[in-house]
């Protein structure tokens, strides 16, 4: 029981914690986030499906059509419902992408159908067993490629010339845009990103979890939680508490509820601001008088 | 027109029961009612305030069910059931706001949702209360001809409870910490406490309109209270228009009836609803009732008061117990040192500010003068050394707390409230942190009317001798930016403070209005007006008025004496103008 509960929980928190990054990215540069995050995920899985299912693509084209057209969602919705209100201090953006996730949500209802959908993979036939405890191979895959996604946006962040343009940005916009960075590029690439990283968890989630057009809300609001438990401004906070998040939300279900496990993970949210206001490893932005 | 308007909406409000027997449009009637409650109750919150929430089905829910539960278990009365409601909910909201309102923007979004999944979840497993996924079934309900009235009836007493409000001294106070937090905290106005009772007001509100639907539907179930219906309510005050009293009626109106009209589209709801959203707010930011009543603003403008003048020694009722000049300073800052990421931005300064006269501080840029000003209004928190007011120790103490001590100040940017006329902008600053019982200022209460009235008269006076009498109905953001700083100075003196600290108020003024500036601080230390500390480039200007001179140099005393022995000193030359031996 336990091992499966940690794998689950692993498997899950990882995938938060991914989807969390996204927030991250976007709110380092810009101050700003797609709020509809979780329906970037569902988007991922219902396009994957469409592409594999649908039109019987081999899955390696189907994935690589699903995140080029993740990518060009999340500079689209940059387009459409950021820029307009980018650095305007009003909620505006929040609302903006929000709806544009109620919008999303009914498109992928009307063309995809009411009714979740199982996603077929090899990786879900047949259950592996450890001493009692049965787990799907994907389930080992979610938190590999999770994990090493995490890393690699690290790694772009720290290593790369662009990465480090895109870290200026996050660290002083208005130093940076003198010193010749083309901020609103900037910003679209982590929209881009942020979205391309929503759709990869989608793909990487719609086997264990079925594919349906209402999955979207609850993962976003989960992988958010874990972005403010984390702190907005700290990448390896998020990934800890996406982590976190994924065990505590695993170990609830299994012994407890799953009805208690989003009041138990959601009361913890509200609880760790309270002791810590700006997320566990996040900083108080500066206060300008 | 206003008036033609109301009367015309309580007019088709009142007529319908009479030209249609048919239930269903009451019930739908009766909906646009229980949605203008709650939004009116989130305008205070968000359009008055400024600040969001994605929770607020969650108090709606808990007062449907605190109704649904009185009435059917202990066998309440309907009214008992609703006035507990609203009670329960505003507690909540109050314990919810004082977690949530610690944070701003995107963590406040995300307690607010939480606490919404909270509710919900809690609904649907807390089954022994809550009746569980298939919620409260045989609530008494009451026919929908008589309750009918009783929705209308509390959607008007809501606008009219939400109309006071914004005219009372907490709508100030609430549309000040939305126009700038930092401001009102100079004014004595704690931003968090403000912010608590806006949300604690809007809960109050969503937590009547859910007992209310809880009689009307005579059943509830947890589908009624998801973050959906949240995003609604939002969508509603939006799309109607936040921050004006009649904004949530329209929005209410239009968020109720398009999906009865299209119901032939409803897979097309969220399409709609999210079109709807894309669309106010691009191109209609304040709403339909700020598209509609952007003309009859600007005719408003000329219909200033003319007994401006009857009260003009009112502000001379200066407080008796000001200290007389003598023996210890007003403020005595001790080897305060403050350093942002190892750049020492202070380090040991010493200063002593007398009850009387201006102390000017000057120095080059980055000197460190913006962050004395800041530490010495508690926005900054020195690392090391004291400020004390009065031998009060400050340093420590919330901005607020030490405006309340009598000190006072502008700012560099001047920060006037820029949805608050140039007359309630002073209002404000009389008011400072007075401002009454919340529920006296909802009900209107003949004592808060009069108290307003003074406040009026006062801020009126002081706006007179100012010289801007002829701007005092105009939005403060109307102003120009030379009569933004002047605005700044009488809201600041209108606390009638013992300590006014100056942020370059010279800045960007036209020669002739630096010449009446000096004049005016002249004559506010010729008429016994409060100590200045008085942070400024134009030495012109500094030299005329100042009696005391401190010059500051990466965040160094480097001379201190009166005009003249500064203006020779060698190092503050050697400071300006970078001569070395």
């Amino acid at each position: 029981m336990i091992v499966q509960l940690l794998v689950t929980g692993i498997a899950l928190g990882s995938m938060y914690g991914l989807v969390a990054l996204g927030y991250h990215i976007t709110w380092v540069t810009s101050r700003t986030m797609n709020f509809s995050q979780g329906h970037a995920v569902m988007a991922g899985a219902v396009v994957a499906f469409a592409f594999y299912v649908g039109l019987g693509w081999p899955l390696w084209a189907a994935v690589l059509a699903t995140l080029v057209i993740l990518a060009a969602l999340g500079i689209g919705l940059e387009r459409v419902a950021v820029r307009p209100f980018f650095r305007v201090a009003s909620p505006a953006w929040l609302l903006s992408t929000i709806a544009c996730g109620i919008i999303a949500e009914n498109v992928a209802m009307l063309t995809f159908g009411k009714d979740a959908r199982a996603f077929p993979s090899v990786l879900t036939q047949k259950p592996i067993l450890v001493g009692g405890a049965g787990f799907y191979a994907q389930e080992l895959l979610i938190p590999v490629v999770g994990l090493l996604l995490m890393g690699g946006v690290q790694l772009f962040y720290h290593r790369t010339g662009y990465g480090k343009q895109l870290k200026a940005v996050a660290y002083n916009p208005e130093a940076a845009g003198l010193m010749g960075i083309h901020i609103p590029r900037a910003v679209m690439c982590a929209y881009g990103l942020s979205a391309l990283l929503a759709g990869i968890a989608g793909v990487l989630l719609a086997p264990v979890l079925n594919v349906a057009a209402t999955m979207g809300t609850i993962i976003g609001l989960k992988a958010f939680a874990v972005a403010i438990i984390g702190g907005l401004n700290s990448a390896p906070g998020i990934m800890v508490a996406g982590l976190g998040y994924g065990l505590v939300e695993s170990f609830v279900a299994g012994y407890l509820s799953t009805g208690a496990r989003e009041i138990i993970g959601f009361a913890l949210v509200i609880l760790v601001l309270v002791v810590r206001p700006w997320g566990l490893l996040g900083s108080r932005p500066a206060r300008r008088v | 027109m206003t008036w033609v308007a109301w009367g015309c909406l309580a007019a088709a409000a009142g007529s319908l029961p009479l030209f249609t027997a048919n239930t269903y449009y009451l019930y739908v009637a009766a909906s646009v009612g229980l949605l203008t409650i709650v939004t009116s109750g989130l305008n205070v919150l968000v359009g008055f305030t400024g600040q969001m929430s994605l929770g607020h089905a969650g108090f709606y829910a808990i007062g449907a069910y605190a109704a649904a539960v009185l009435t059917t278990r202990v066998g309440w009365s309907g009214w008992a059931a609703i006035l507990v409601a609203i009670l329960v909910a505003a507690l909540v909201g109050a314990g919810v706001a004082g977690a949530a309102l610690r944070v701003t923007g995107p963590y406040l979004a995300m307690v607010t949702i939480a606490f919404g999944i909270i509710v919900e979840g809690i609904l649907v497993e807390w089954v022994s209360v809550t009746g569980g996924p298939g919620g409260i079934f045989n609530i008494p309900k009451p026919s929908l001809h008589a309750f009918y009235w009783v929705i209308m009836g509390g959607a008007a007493v809501s606008l009219w409870l939400v109309a006071n409000l914004r005219r009372s001294a907490w709508g100030r106070a609430f549309l000040a910490v939305k126009g700038s937090d930092v401001a009102a905290e100079s004014l004595g106005l704690s931003a968090y406490y403000v912010r608590i009772m806006a949300f604690t007001v809007s809960a109050g509100f969503a937590g009547a309109a859910g007992g209310l639907f809880a009689l009307l539907n005579g059943y509830v179930s947890p589908d009624s209270f998801t973050l959906q219906t949240s995003i609604l309510f939002l969508l509603a005050l939006l799309f109607g228009g936040e921050g004006r009293v009649a904004g949530p009626v329209a929005g209410s109106i239009a968020l109720t009836l398009l999906p009865e009209f299209l119901t032939s589209l409803a897979d097309f709801r969220l399409i709609l609803y999210g079109g709807l959203l894309m669309c106010s707010i691009y191109w209609l930011p304040t709403g339909v009732v700020g598209a509609l009543t952007r003309r009859g603003d600007s005719d408003r403008d000329r219909d200033g008061d003319s007994d401006s003048d009857s009260d003009r020694d009112g502000n001379r009722d200066r407080d008796g117990d000001r200290d007389s000049g003598g023996a210890a300073p007003l403020l005595q800052v001790e080897r305060a040192s403050l350093a942002f990421g190892g750049v020492a931005a202070l380090s040991e300064v010493t200063l002593a500010v007398p009850a009387r006269g201006i102390q000017a501080v000057i120095g080059p840029n980055g000197a460190g003068k913006t962050t004395l000003l800041n530490a010495l209004s508690g926005f900054y928190v020195p690392d090391s050394g004291g400020i004390r007011l009065r031998e009060v120790p400050v340093a420590g103490r919330p901005p607020y707390a030490i405006a309340r001590l009598g000190v006072a100040r502008t700012f560099q940017t001047a920060q006037v409230f820029g949805d608050l006329s140039v007359a309630e902008n002073v209002a404000v600053g009389v008011a400072g942190p007075r401002l009454g019982s919340v529920v006296a200022a909802l009900v209107g209460a003949p004592w808060t009317r009069a108290a307003e009235a003074r406040l009026r008269r006062r801020a009126l006076a002081l706006l007179a001798e100012a010289g801007l009498t002829e701007w005092v109905e105009r939005p403060a953001d109307a102003l120009p930016a030379g009569l933004r700083r002047r605005l700044e100075i009488v809201r600041a003196l209108a606390r009638k403070p013992r300590l006014l600290l100056l942020d370059e108020p010279a800045a960007g003024l036209a020669p002739a209005e630096i010449a009446e500036l000096d004049a005016y601080l002249a004559r506010l230390r010729d008429t016994g007006g409060p100590a200045v500390v008085l942070v400024e480039h134009h030495m012109d200007l500094v030299m005329a008025v100042s009696d005391h001179i401190t010059v500051l140099d990466y965040g160094r005393v480097i001379a201190s004496g009166t005009p003249e022995a500064v203006r020779t000193n060698p190092a503050v030359i050697e400071a300006y103008l970078g001569v070395s031996e």
